[in-house]
């Protein structure tokens, strides 16, 4: 028996709708909207290296733009500590276990609760979540 | 030149998209998928503008836009990862709390 691709509606019905009417949405107001005579670039306008000179607040570009080195240097931080973060996140210890503090959300020192070890568990009330 | 309007609509449509897919989907990954689409609607909108002013600027904010674009999935895709370790699954209506 063969069978075809179904288009799935039910709970997806709604979201959908949502996402096309506003599509209807911004299409009218952009349709509608007027935005002026058009300036556009110079044929052979240096575009790339105007670029260029505006992210390192040279003024050295043939074209108008504005300068981005402060932006330039915060993207350069939080590229930084998106790295760390990322690295972090996704380590493993040497054993090959993974980070407890920031990987099980304390499951490890609840486990070791359960088990005993700690002197304080048998009065200590449960205190990690279920899921 | 092409109208600007077209490069608006067009914009306007991967928006949606993206709406869409954050919208009906559970998938995490799908998630960062489309919020990425979102973020490169707002890249068209940024370049159409700049070749239509004749101006630098929104072709250079697009580029830091990226950049954070990449900065965003590369700690989304670190979140996920998490989640997977610990769910052992990427829908993201399975973790409801900020504990487990």
């Amino acid at each position: 028996m063969t069978t075809k691709p179904e288009l799935r509606t039910g709970a997806n019905l709604l979201p959908g709708l949502v996402a096309v009417a506003l599509f209807v949405v911004m299409a009218a107001a952009i349709l509608r909207a007027s935005f002026g005579d058009p300036q556009g670039f110079a044929a052979d306008a240096p575009i790339t290296a105007s670029i260029g000179y505006a992210m390192f607040n040279l003024d050295m570009g043939a074209v108008p733009g504005e300068s981005f080195l402060v932006a330039f240097e915060i993207i350069d931080a939080v590229l930084v500590a998106a790295l760390v973060a990322a690295v972090m996140l996704a380590r493993r210890e040497e054993s090959g276990d993974m980070v407890a503090l920031l990987a099980d959300g304390g499951r490890e020192v609840r486990d070791r609760l359960r088990e005993g070890d700690d002197p304080h568990s048998s009065d200590a009330p449960e205190q990690g979540g279920e899921r | 030149m092409v109208p600007v309007q077209w490069y608006l609509l067009l914009a306007a449509a991967v928006f949606c998209i993206g709406l869409f897919g954050i919208l009906t989907r559970k998938n995490a990954l799908l998630f960062l998928m489309s919020v990425e689409l979102m973020l490169n609607a707002a890249n068209i909108n940024l370049v159409a503008f700049s070749a239509y002013w004749g101006n630098v600027t929104g072709q250079t904010f697009s580029l830091f836009t990226m950049a954070l674009a990449a900065a965003e999935v590369a700690v989304g895709i670190g979140i996920i990862l998490v989640l997977y370790r610990n769910f052992e699954d990427v829908d993201v209506t399975a973790a409801t709390e900020m504990r487990w």
